[in-house]
């Protein structure tokens, strides 16, 4: 049983996706990857965000590939492109009678759906799980929102930032001046697409072993303030409030960020224990350093924390940040250059693994696409397919999935409920 | 508190090898949907984790770490040090039986002493066994140690934060070890839906670099569109008791500007062309924030939060671990639960990271070092506690 399956992990799977920005669309990405069916739901008036505009400003034009966005701008997008790989696009109106009438009967013969959208926007639409659940009972209605699907903030609107804000995690993310910072990558959008992959594997599994579906609550919130629960920990026992603390650590000293040669270049080092401190004092070219009465052992080192920095910087300031890694870490010593987004798509440890796809996208052009955060040794992931143009697969759906025939998507298409051009 | 109906992974046991923040974390999320988590530690010291601060008492012991008690509730703990021959066949029989390996060795170090994937899926066919460590199973890193930092590092996720004249800044606490805990937790429900639609197990590779790779979300795709991803300020406002995040320049409706300037009391900004669209408050976003400061600085955070949110703008505010203790939100879910404990009373945790209608997370307090000693290896196994080696109840 140990040999590689050839049967992709979710192969027969079907997941409905109305999921927009970058949580919802991380997961149904993962469920892409591990063999599922992704049919991608937008509206020609409401298109995934992550699309841009119909007709972008000058202003916007950094997101596209080379600032160039091509005929059909809403395809090219960076944000569309890197997230929406692996899913079919389906267009249809929710507002209308008949794009509501096709959503249902998809939803007859989908395992999974995903939204999230504001608080009760499906409900209104008369879409909401207490509906789609009547038709078909074993569904999995993964509802992802900001603050969960009750309580008094239930319909309140967050950005990966503002989240990173109410639930604590800027408060302990920050220089030793205690001003909180976000990340300015929506952290809790990849974590939370993460957990909601997760999640929907739990009710998978139930639904396999009970046959029945059922709604997932999902609160980005929550899960982003699962991220600092020792300080929660901490606070209902000491009462003492954790702050930031720069990228220094509880208990490993040194611990920081440290100047390289070159423009904007750094190496973070990591000492962990006292074996790994004098390690570092030799590699240094500096033994004597580790008999210093400021740096004998761990909490010395936290209190003249300011003055090793110091030390340390004079040595990886004419150093490459690789060099400082593998220099460091054949001695034992937890060491790695602070990559940029164009240096990690070249290092050789992810090319080696795989990590990569090479995705060639027919109208954005060729690149190196983000594949999945975890290694099956059975059950491989799929090959990326390219993010679909809007509209790319109205078709292949409704005719061939549902059944409608051509006379019938052709008035759909006159009416305006399905098409690829946005009307925006 | 809420412990009913909760028995979505009751059929499963995990064994766990695993050590610090990011196995740990995935198997406690594994223990609260109710599966039987071991953990097994070296005896005497126990994981590392155990003597990491912050303490939750004026002396640091083995049972008073924050940071262990959160990552470790509803767990079993057993005191077996795998390098010693006697103690490695205990764990080879308790692996017979479980469900779920997960371990966070250097890649090889369980096969040397006869217990990596190859051995132990022998006699247990369908076993998932997870690694989890800072650079995967292979690749030319892949015995290089790692921390959050390191991984936060390397996996291009830091770079960005921070301010431009400083150096680049991680995501504060373990967050980035964290969050690989949650992908091997995924993995291994992904690997268990596979266990029973296709009846096979395997072994599962979790790089806590390529977790921080998966989650920089950006700034890999604008390098190769022609764009660097820069460290970049903070649009933070003060107010009276901390910070918030007006958000008028986002996602607020061009009808309601007007009733924001109601609100700040300044009636003549409603014509102010510097203000009257979205995209003119975003080209003149530092005008608008100062405006905004006034405003803000007399206000309580979170008093402004629900007044600007109940114009549906996107707003926020920066809460505080005593903030989040008090939000009505919170509350409202009982997100958070307390959990008693022999020694500290009680303690404040996360709950349910997700929900499904008759499941409630099941938290009990971190094990004490060995406490299922006796049940696991004596009852269980049948050894005595003699013949291992383990003297008293901490394995020392």
């Amino acid at each position: 049983m140990n040999a590689a399956s050839n049967r992709p992990a979710l192969d027969g799977l079907r997941i409905l996706d109305l999921s927009q920005v970058a949580a919802g669309p991380y997961s149904t990405m993962f469920l892409g990857f591990m063999g599922a069916q992704v049919i991608k739901i937008e509206s020609l008036s409401r298109m995934d965000i992550n699309r841009g505009k119909a007709r972008p400003s000058q202003d916007d034009l950094r997101v596209y590939p080379n600032g160039d966005p091509g005929k059909h701008p809403w395809n090219t997008t960076a944000h569309h492109v890197h997230r929406n790989i692996n899913k079919q696009s389906l267009t249809l109106d929710l507002s209308a009678d008949q794009g509501k009438e096709l959503f249902l009967d998809l939803a007859k013969v989908c395992d999974v759906l995903v939204e999230n959208y504001r608080g009760s926007v499906m409900d209104r639409l008369g879409l909401g799980y207490n509906s789609v659940s009547q038709i078909n009972p074993g569904l999995i209605y993964m509802k992802i929102s900001s603050q969960g699907a009750t309580g008094p903030e239930a319909n309140y609107g967050s950005l990966g930032s503002t989240l990173e804000q109410t639930a604590g995690l800027a408060s302990i993310t920050g220089y030793d001046d205690g001003l909180p910072l976000m990340t300015n990558l929506v952290y809790p959008d990849p974590v939370v697409g993460i957990l909601s992959f997760g999640a929907l594997m739990t009710a998978l599994r139930r639904r396999f072993r009970t046959g029945s579906g059922c709604l997932v609550d999902l609160s980005q919130r929550e899960a982003t303030t699962m991220l600092l629960g020792e300080s929660i920990v901490e606070f209902s026992v000491t009462g003492r409030i954790a702050s930031t603390m720069s990228n220094r650590h509880r208990d490993y000293a040194p611990q920081g960020v440290y100047r390289c040669s070159g423009e904007d270049m750094w190496a973070a080092i990591s000492v962990t224990s006292e074996e790994e401190w004098q390690q570092l004092c030799k590699a240094m070219g500096e033994p004597d350093l580790a008999d210093d009465a400021r740096f004998v052992d761990a909490q010395s080192r936290r209190k003249n924390h300011d003055d090793l920095d110091s030390i340390i910087s004079n040595w990886t300031e004419t150093q490459d940040h690789y060099q400082v890694m593998h220099v460091l870490q054949k001695q034992g010593i937890a060491a790695a250059p602070v990559l940029k987004g164009g240096e990690v798509i070249n290092d050789p440890h992810l090319e080696s693994r795989g990590f990569w796809d090479v995705v060639n996208h027919p109208e954005a052009g060729t690149y190196k696409q983000i594949t999945t955060p975890w290694t099956l040794s059975a059950s491989p992931r799929s090959t990326s397919t390219p993010a679909p143009g809007l509209g790319e697969h109205n078709l292949q759906i409704l005719n061939g999935l549902l059944g409608l025939p051509q006379s019938k998507i052709d008035i759909l298409v006159k009416k305006g409920v399905i098409g690829d051009t946005p009307t925006d | 508190m809420t412990t009913n109906g909760n028995n979505l992974l009751s059929d499963i046991s995990v064994l766990d090898l695993s050590q610090g923040v990011a196995g740990p974390f995935s198997t406690k999320l594994l223990a609260g949907l109710g599966a039987e988590v071991i953990k097994l530690e070296p005896p005497s010291t126990g994981d590392s984790s155990r003597s990491s601060e912050p303490f939750l008492g004026d002396e640091a012991t083995l049972e008073n770490s924050a940071l262990f008690s959160y990552i470790n509730t509803s767990k079993k703990s057993v005191t077996l040090d795998p390098s010693i021959r006697q103690h490695a066949l205990a764990i080879e029989k308790l692996a017979q039986e479980c469900d779920v390996l997960v371990e966070s060795f250097a890649p090889g170090h369980l096969d040397s002493l006869g217990l990596g994937y190859g051995n132990l899926s022998k006699s247990n066919l369908d076993l998932i066994y997870v690694s989890v460590t800072p650079f995967g199973q292979t690749g030319p890193y892949s015995q290089y140690k790692g921390s959050d930092i390191i991984a936060q590092a390397a996996g291009a996720l830091m770079y960005t934060i921070g301010l431009p004249d400083k150096e680049p800044l991680k995501v504060g606490g373990e967050s980035g070890l964290y969050t690989t805990g949650v992908s091997a937790f995924a993995a291994i429900m992904l690997a268990l839906y596979v266990r029973d639609t296709q009846g096979l197990g395997q072994h599962v590779d979790i790089s806590a670099m390529e977790v921080m790779t998966v989650s920089q979300i950006h700034s890999s795709i604008y390098a190769q569109f022609g764009r660097q991803n820069e460290r970049r300020g903070t649009n933070l406002v003060r107010a009276k008791d901390g910070w918030v995040s007006p958000g008028l320049e986002t996602g607020v409706q061009e009808s309601t500007w007007f009733k924001v300037c109601e609100l700040i009391e300044k009636p003549e900004l409603v014509d102010d062309p510097r203000f009257t669209t979205m995209e003119s408050r975003r080209a003149n976003q530092q005008d608008l924030l100062d405006v905004i400061s006034d405003w803000a600085s007399t206000k309580p955070k979170e008093g402004i939060y629900h007044t600007l949110q109940s114009l549906r703008t996107i707003t926020g505010y920066v809460a505080t671990v005593e903030d989040l203790l008090v939000s009505q939100q919170f509350i409202y879910r009982q997100f958070f639960q307390s959990v008693s404990t022999p020694d500290l009373g009680e303690v404040t945790h996360t709950g349910a990271p997700f929900r499904m209608d008759d499941s409630a997370l099941e938290l009990s307090p971190a094990p004490h070092l060995g406490d299922d000693n006796e049940e696991i290896l004596c009852q269980r196994l049948g050894y005595s506690l003699k013949e291992l080696g383990l003297t008293c109840k901490r394995g020392d």
